[in-house]
């Protein structure tokens, strides 16, 4: 069955209605600017430059390691740096204003002093990326992410506090 | 629960866009479809 | 959602058969029992992590969101190529070239959120420049503008072609994304399940609830896919008949149905 032009199909109240198919010419189609996917696709390749920068300044390895520092390029003490290292078990110490702790990668181990309370999961004996600043040794850091594993431990409701730190412990000797 | 809200808003987003995005797709269809007669559509 | 019931045209199908067919009904029930069965095992009877506590609950979102937008930029590259392929230039394959990537741009995009709520908890920043929220950032971008070039006019075949070249071109970003976490230092942990190693280091549960969630997207994947091909289809069908749009307008104005 065919609509098209076929009154009979829309029902009485539409009879004053004009079926007719109104033709449109190629031209005209054509002149509608389709405005919104334009729009669209200026912003997507104005964001795609952006992202394009961001991966080639600063993307493409997002940190060193702890024993990279003065031997990889790009790791040069001095600049600004993100270093990635295992909190080494018991240095952590928060004087109130500071948080003071050692990570520790390839047999290196790295003073750090954050300005603050380290947020999302830090604890000891997991990897964390720091950045910052290496001065007179110790690196000043300003910001802490927490580099979990992907590993997925089921953690045991049963196990009580203190020996919470098993699973820590095995953490630390890997 | 730790971070109880982060973990129901990920879901919530999740499900939620989804769920939008079928009505969505169902709304226009049904609009689109007064004007294609019925015995066009190949999946009837 | 309530003009189809005023409209007296025969041609207007019963309201749930525009694209809905007995098979894609029957697929919504098991998807929404599928959905509440993850929701259940997903928030509450899975275990939380060692380490990340119940965060790790974000996974079961998170991981088959960005699968499954794989799959579906796989899909656009392959129908791609098909249309591309065949002698007979079938635009059926062009639209589910284009239905496949708009849904997996949803995916991305609820695998980007929930990633970045993920990311808040444990590593304590929302969003971070590491290689692989910056090759997935691009991806996301490439795939709306793949999007917006399928919404620039012309005939289909033009738009078929067009998007074709774009999605073959396009397609070829995801293995750097998925291989970023094993090319370069990231932030971004490692694949638990699809990496290198045999040994998936994951416990029970947690591996069934993350299958479980993959099976529920993969069926929403499929469901959303043939849903969106059928109205892309009758969208296509419209501009074919030569009716322009304002002859909607005008005969839902006739009959007194706003909108």
């Amino acid at each position: 069955m065919n609509q098209i032009g076929n009154d009979d199909e829309i029902g009485t109240s539409a009879d004053s209605l004009d079926l007719s198919p109104r033709p449109v010419s190629a031209r005209q189609r054509r002149k509608r600017r389709p405005w919104p996917a334009i729009i669209v696709l200026l912003l997507v390749v104005v964001s795609g430059g952006v992202v394009l920068t961001k991966f080639l300044t600063s993307a493409i390895d997002y940190y060193c390691n702890v024993n990279e520092i003065g031997t990889k390029s790009g790791c040069e003490p001095g600049r600004r740096l993100r270093i990635q290292g295992v909190v080494d078990e018991g240095s952590v110490k928060n004087d109130g204003v500071n948080t003071k702790f050692d990570i520790s990668f390839g047999g290196e181990t790295l003073p750090v002093t954050y300005d603050g309370e380290p947020g999302g999961i830090f604890k000891e004996c997991i990897p964390v990326v720091v950045h910052g600043i290496l001065t007179d040794g110790i690196f000043l850091g300003d910001r802490v992410e927490v580099k979990h594993s992907n590993e997925y431990e089921a953690e045991n409701p049963d196990r009580v506090d203190d020996e919470a730190s098993t699973a820590e412990g095995t953490a630390c000797l890997q | 629960m730790d971070d109880a809200g982060f973990i129901f808003a990920s879901y919530i987003i999740t499900f939620g866009a989804v769920g939008a995005y079928a009505l969505g797709i169902i709304r226009r269809a049904r609009k689109s479809s007064r004007e294609v007669p019925r015995d066009e559509r190949p999946w009837l | 959602m309530t003009t189809t019931d005023t409209n007296t045209s025969t041609n207007s199908s019963p309201r749930d058969r525009v694209t809905g067919t007995p098979f894609t009904r029957g697929l919504g029930v098991v998807i929404l029992a599928g959905m509440t069965l993850l929701i259940i095992l997903g928030i509450f009877v899975s275990p939380a992590d060692v380490n990340q506590g119940e965060s790790v609950r974000i996974m079961y979102a998170h991981v088959p969101g960005a699968w499954l937008a794989y799959l579906a930029f796989v899909v656009t590259g392959i129908s791609s190529a098909a249309y591309l392929w065949k002698r007979t230039r079938s635009l059926t394959w062009d639209r589910i070239a284009g239905a496949s990537a708009e849904v997996g741009v949803l995916f991305m995009g609820i695998s980007l959120v929930t990633g970045s709520l993920w990311g808040r908890i444990t590593w304590g920043t929302y969003w971070t420049w590491d290689a692989r929220l910056t090759t997935t950032a691009f991806l996301f971008v490439t795939y709306i503008g793949y999007l917006a070039v399928r919404g620039l006019g012309g005939t289909h075949q033009q738009r078929a072609r067009r998007s074709a070249v774009l999605a073959l071109l396009a397609v070829l970003e995801i293995p750097l994304v998925h291989f970023s976490v094993q090319l370069w230092n990231t932030l971004h942990q490692e694949a638990s399940v699809a990496g290198r190693g045999t040994d998936v280091e994951m416990d029970g549960l947690m591996l069934f609830t993350l299958f479980l969630g993959v099976a529920v997207f993969t069926l929403m994947y499929v469901w959303l896919l043939l849903h969106r091909q059928r109205s892309l289809a009758l969208d296509d069908m419209l501009d074919d008949s030569g009716l322009d749009n304002a002859l909607t307008a005008r005969r839902a104005e006739a009959q007194g149905v706003a909108r």
